[in-house]
């Protein structure tokens, strides 16, 4: 009994140690708004298609883990921006940031690690 | 008896050629070009010994090519003088009469028929001299004046047959027909120049395909006033509408980049750099080549960057050396850059001639009816050397011979190779944002990054290096939210080291979750010792 408590103790602390923002916290479908819900198991959508200085991103994957997000130019695909995130199974909000880009056609790209195209929408810089 | 009749007959047909009177018309003067005003005299001439005292004589112009201005009598004095005019009529001879005999054509109105047509190119004139008198030989009976015009859009392709006299009325006193020819079927111009050039093309000769409407145009007359100016579409084209220049008239063009464009600073890099570096280790020629490492004469115009006309050396290669490292040399130099353009145009055909020893930009030319009314203008900016936004030159003689080129197998600067390299974004432990350059590139003596962010969001805190001992590094910011980041060896012996040689640290302005957007890449290549462009493709 006292090895059990031990452990559980031990197994206690450990939780504890962990880092709250190494993971991005998960979310319940109840908190995603209507205009990010995503009915597959995976996949990436912006609120807009339409955006001009940020806009909310909903990035739905199958398991926790490294993912890239990338930016490529809407004809040549071109890559012009690219972040890697640390990710968990689900829903995760994010942002997308485009006051820097020039206002063109993007497309922007959910990947997994090693570039294995998981999804990806279509959207323009006004 | 035989010779008799032959020669009977002979002098009967030489009285019936030499017998009639003839109605004369021919120019004044000499008229050359389109504006010019045309005198056209039209006179009688006595060949058969009647006297004449009425003459009529009617005749058509092309009003498309002639404008009227006035007519002045000739008749002499006493004699009354009349003019008539129609216009959008043509005169309809006699088919099966001599088009040429003034009577019989004469006759042939005088029935009635359909001898006019309605024709709006065409214009009647029809002038009547009376004399009381016989008019002596020679008597002139009318001088017009007509202006030349433009046969630009006029329907036709020349000025022949532009005035015809289509019949004349010569009688004697008592009312007789006099037998009446004239002098020709038709009054030709030739040699007209000038007019109207039309709609006229100028197409912009540029490797900087994707930003053709940065680029405008400017037409020059030959005492160098604008004669016209535009921006060139999202072809490559100005158009010049029709009416502004004009056939035979000699005209310089020029182009010019926007000192505005957002990616001057993208212009000159690492890879401009190496071969000027090149150059300036290995030539220190003038344009007349020595052992050069350029492949064109005017590489040795962009890469003087200094301006001492004196082709390129160590001073111009430290220049762009220091613009790129954002250092301030106290020069003022000529490098393209942020809110700074050189610009250099000329005719494509002759773009970076060498003529005498001097490398030319020939910009005149000339629109006439005999050629497409279109130029290809090529453009190139100072300090690209490599010609990643500027016109390779065509022309045989703005290449440098291979003797020239002693090192030429070194330093190629259409040469290009691709790589893969990883540029990512993400956020550390610490909450920073971390921007990694992973490169595997073997043998780079140079390479460039201009970084774009979102200044409103993060902050420039730091660069680190890890490019190895020898290289030059540089960063420095070009101007807000944009960072240039790169290195180089001087030498030409030491490569940038694989790995993670550049990475940028930013601090977050706000509180941000990922950073996709916040950091995007515009310049990335590398050049490698024998001058070798790396475009690097990020996967």
């Amino acid at each position: 009994m006292k090895k059990l408590l031990l452990l559980l103790l031990t197994f206690t602390i450990l939780i504890g140690c962990a880092k709250d923002d190494e993971f991005l916290e998960p979310i319940t479908n109840e908190e995603i708004p209507q205009s990010l819900q995503i009915k597959e198991l995976i996949g990436i959508k912006l609120e807009n298609t339409i955006v001009t200085d940020r806009v909310a991103m909903n990035v739905k994957l199958p398991l926790d883990g490294k993912y890239r997000i990338k930016i490529r130019h809407g004809i040549n695909n071109e890559l012009i921006s690219q972040e890697m995130i640390d990710a968990e199974e689900g829903d995760n909000l994010l942002r997308v940031y485009v006051a820097s880009l020039d206002k063109s056609g993007y497309m922007i790209q959910l990947t997994d690690e090693f570039h294995n195209v998981l999804g990806n929408q279509s959207f323009v810089v006004n | 008896m035989k010779k008799i009749l032959l020669l009977l007959v002979s002098v009967l047909f030489t009285l019936n050629t030499f017998g009639q009177s003839s109605i004369d018309y021919s120019p004044v003067n000499t008229v050359t070009q389109v504006g010019d005003t045309l005198i056209m005299k039209f006179q009688y001439f006595k060949g058969d010994g009647n006297d004449l005292t009425l003459g009529q004589v009617d005749f058509e112009y092309n009003n498309k090519l002639l404008s009227y201005v006035s007519h002045q009598s000739q008749a002499p004095s006493g004699a009354s003088f009349a003019r008539n005019n129609w216009s959008g009529y043509k005169y309809i001879p006699k088919t099966d009469g001599d088009e040429g005999d003034m009577d019989v054509q004469f006759a042939w109105w005088l029935t009635g028929g359909d001898t006019y047509s309605t024709s709006a190119d065409w214009s009647i004139e029809r002038i009547t001299v009376q004399s009381a008198s016989a008019l002596e030989d020679g008597q002139e009976f009318v001088k017009y004046s007509f202006k030349v015009k433009d046969k630009f859009n006029s329907g036709y392709d020349n000025y022949n047959d532009i005035i015809k006299v289509n019949w004349a009325n010569y009688q004697e006193s008592d009312g007789t027909q006099i037998q009446t020819t004239r002098s020709k079927d038709g009054q030709d111009l030739s040699n007209i120049t000038g007019g109207d050039a039309g709609s006229f093309t100028i197409n912009l000769k540029t490797a900087n395909t994707d930003n053709y409407t940065d680029y405008s145009y400017t037409v020059f007359d030959s005492s160098g006033t604008s004669v016209t100016s535009g921006d060139f579409d999202e072809s490559g084209q100005g158009v010049i509408a029709s009416g502004v220049l004009v056939n035979d008239v000699t005209y310089t063009a020029q182009a010019n980049l926007t000192e505005v464009a957002t990616y001057l600073d993208e212009v000159v890099t690492v890879s401009d750099l190496a071969l000027v570096f090149a150059e300036a280790i290995g030539a220190g020629s003038g344009p007349s080549g020595g052992s050069t490492t350029f492949d064109y004469f005017i590489q040795d115009i962009m890469g003087d960057v200094v301006g001492d006309s004196n082709g390129v050396d160590f001073q111009d290669s430290y220049e762009i050396l220091a613009y790129l490292q954002g250092v301030d040399s106290s020069n003022t130099n000529l490098i393209t850059q942020a809110g700074q353009t050189e610009d250099y145009s000329g005719i494509e055909s002759t773009y970076g001639a060498l003529v005498s020893d001097v490398v030319t930009f020939d910009k005149s030319f000339t629109p006439t009816d005999d050629t497409t009314n279109a130029i290809d203008l090529a453009h190139g900016l100072r300090g690209d050397v490599n010609f990643s936004h500027s016109w390779t030159p065509t022309i045989e003689s703005g290449g440098k011979s291979l003797m020239a080129r002693q090192s030429s197998a070194r330093y190629s600067k259409n040469e290009s190779e691709d790589a893969n390299i990883d540029l990512i974004s993400e956020i550390n432990d610490e909450g920073q944002v971390v921007f990694s350059i992973n490169s595997d590139v073997e043998g780079m003596v140079g390479s460039q990054f201009n970084i774009v962010y979102d200044p409103n969001v993060i902050q420039l805190e730091n660069v680190i290096f890890d490019t190895g001992n020898t290289m030059t590094n540089f960063s420095n910011i070009v101007e807000s939210g944009i960072v240039r980041v790169g290195s180089f060896n001087q030498e030409l012996s030491s490569t940038v080291k694989e790995g993670t040689p550049y990475k940028l640290i930013f601090t977050p302005l706000e509180t941000i979750d990922n950073t996709s957007g916040l950091i995007s890449f515009r310049v990335k290549e590398g050049v490698k010792a024998d001058g070798t462009k790396i475009n690097f493709i990020i996967q």
